[in-house]
């Protein structure tokens, strides 16, 4: 391994193993490293990996016996709880059947695992199938620096050499840090803590309970009693046999409330209705993991550098608009156009920042930019005190006197309405939220 | 389902080098900060692996043991008192996922 490569990969998720497929698929000489044991032992996500990005990086993937997802969905719900109810908008659709699907529930140990043997097979194809590799278990220190390029890596006492670098480590982007393209200090004001469970289930009663066909799933996220006041949701993913199930914790919020996260999570699964759709499943992993929540203001200030680029979860690209929350998909579509941009610069044979800068501006006209600049006050509108407060409140009142019949004169609608939103909020109040929120969604 | 605890969750966290009696700290806490500077001491409030305890006086107390990478206390901790680096694969104490 004493010749240069053309570029090294730091970190195997979603967004370096799509650059690398993107680079394989070009012929390019690289070294992707990953610290875990295998791509995904390091990885968690609350687990849906949206849009159709996955089928253009591997075609018809649908059509292996065993594709690294766990099901498809086809089926949506919003929840609104307060203490003893729920309130559901619930979408369930066979046009989302239709393939490629729009999104994928995922499970990041299989995974990433899946999508790594889709770049071994890719460089086995390439023109350079010895020189290309795939590392794992190997924690990059550093990245090497030459008059402000990037032109290697420094694990342990080993160097490895290359014309370019993409940074995908992940959220907690030290290497970005030590790069300079990040501040030392990621203030927690824009971060969150999401904590989950996997809970196993016999296929055939988990089919049963969420109403799924062979490879169908739901995706369910919650607002409200959920969180126990603190800012944030809770999510419900099926998977094949078991479910994702967790919460999103602002960790300020979080801070500020004198929970522990772990606590708040066994309140949300004690919830009655939550406790209904639990019932008779096994918890079978805990995790957690730090997750940005989508505000600009801690992205690095700049993705870009001299031989450099950063992709992914590293450079904060993840986001809560409200209809989904994104980030792998942000990650694949990063990590292919940053491996896009490498090839650009080989076939020029200029690797400076001016050749570099091009990734940033694919990303400034893709989805990924376009949606957060356009969404940024979504983001703030979703973290108002009253979405995860006031609004669900007022909605499950609402439900509690329209759904219950009392055999004596029942009130109007409208009636009905105003009495859940004097109790928990007020006309006027409401009147600015439905504005903020018709801006910003 | 029966409420579970923080303990019987970590109980089915694996980890790297699990059977190894010694491993390297990734995460290097200052608690003099903790006890002497830090008005909130975020860190035992938000780690979701409850690394991070306070103890009947009021002290904050420190163990990467049960660590699971998640990063929080990078970000929770604002004194400076929290040194944040990945687990070495080969002498660190890291978490391995089954699921993720």
């Amino acid at each position: 391994m004493e010749d240069k490569f053309d570029c090294i990969v730091i970190g195997g998720g979603i967004a370096g193993l799509s650059a690398a497929l993107t680079l394989a698929k070009n012929n390019m000489k690289f070294l992707l490293i990953e610290r875990g044991e295998f791509s995904g032992a390091k990885n968690v996500s609350g687990g849906v990996l949206w849009g159709e990005g996955l089928s253009k990086l591997v075609p018809n993937y649908w059509e292996e016996e065993d594709a690294g997802f766990e099901r498809f969905i086809n089926h949506r719900r919003l929840s609104f709880m307060d203490g003893d109810s729920s309130f559901s908008i619930d979408f369930k659709s066979s046009s989302f059947d239709e393939k490629p699907y729009k999104g994928v529930i995922v499970l990041r140990a299989k995974f990433d695992n899946w999508l790594a043997e889709k770049v071994q097979e890719a460089i086995e194809a390439s023109k350079y199938p010895d020189e290309s590799f795939m590392a794992p278990n190997i924690l990059v220190e550093e990245v090497l620096m030459d008059n402000g390029k990037a032109v290697g890596i420094r694990a342990g006492e080993e160097k490895f050499y290359a014309d370019s670098v993409i940074i995908s480590e992940g959220v907690n982007n030290l290497l970005t840090r030590q790069v300079g393209l990040q501040d030392d200090y990621v203030p927690a004001d824009a971060l969150a803590v999401g904590v989950k469970e996997i809970i196993k289930f016999d296929q055939e009663v988990l089919e049963d309970r969420f109403q799924l066909s062979i490879n169908s799933g739901m995706s369910n996220e919650f607002i409200g009693t959920a969180t126990q006041g603190v800012e944030g949701g809770g999510f419900l993913y099926t998977n094949k046999d078991s479910i994702s199930f967790g919460l999103v914790l602002g960790m300020i919020s979080l801070r500020d409330s004198g929970m522990k996260p772990y606590d708040i999570l066994n309140e949300f699964k004690a919830h009655p209705v939550i406790a209904d759709t639990l019932r008779g499943g096994e918890v079978v992993e805990y995790s957690a993991h730090a997750v940005s929540t989508g505000d600009m203001k801690v992205m690095p200030k700049e993705i870009y550098g001299d031989g450099l680029l950063v992709a992914g979860e590293a450079a904060n690209l993840l986001m809560n608009s409200g209809k989904a929350i994104q980030g792998m998909d942000y990650a694949m579509h990063s990590g292919v156009l940053a491996a896009e941009t490498i090839v650009e610069a080989r076939d020029s044979g200029d690797f400076s920042k001016n050749t570099m800068k091009a990734y940033r501006d694919k990303l400034e006209k893709s989805f990924v930019l376009q949606d957060m600049k356009n969404f940024q006050g979504a983001v703030e509108f979703l973290h108002s005190k009253e979405m995860f407060q006031s609004v669900p409140g007022l909605v499950c009142d609402f439900g509690k006197q329209f759904f219950s019949i009392k055999n004596e004169p029942t009130p109007k609608t409208r009636e009905m309405l105003s009495k859940s939103v004097k109790k928990h909020s007020s006309y006027w109040q409401l009147l600015k939220l439905g504005i903020k929120g018709a801006r910003s969604l | 389902m029966k409420k579970l605890s923080i303990a019987e969750r970590l109980g089915m966290v694996n980890y790297q080098n699990q059977g190894k009696t010694e491993a390297k700290p990734h995460i290097l806490v200052d608690t003099d900060i903790c006890n002497t500077g830090c008005d909130h001491k975020a860190t035992t409030r938000v780690c979701p692996a409850n690394c991070y305890t306070l103890d009947e006086v009021g002290k904050v107390h420190f163990q990467f043991e049960d660590c699971i990478e998640c990063g929080t206390c990078m970000y929770a901790c604002d004194k400076g008192a929290v040194t944040w680096e990945y687990p070495d694969p080969e002498i660190g104490r890291g978490v391995k996922w089954n699921f993720g």
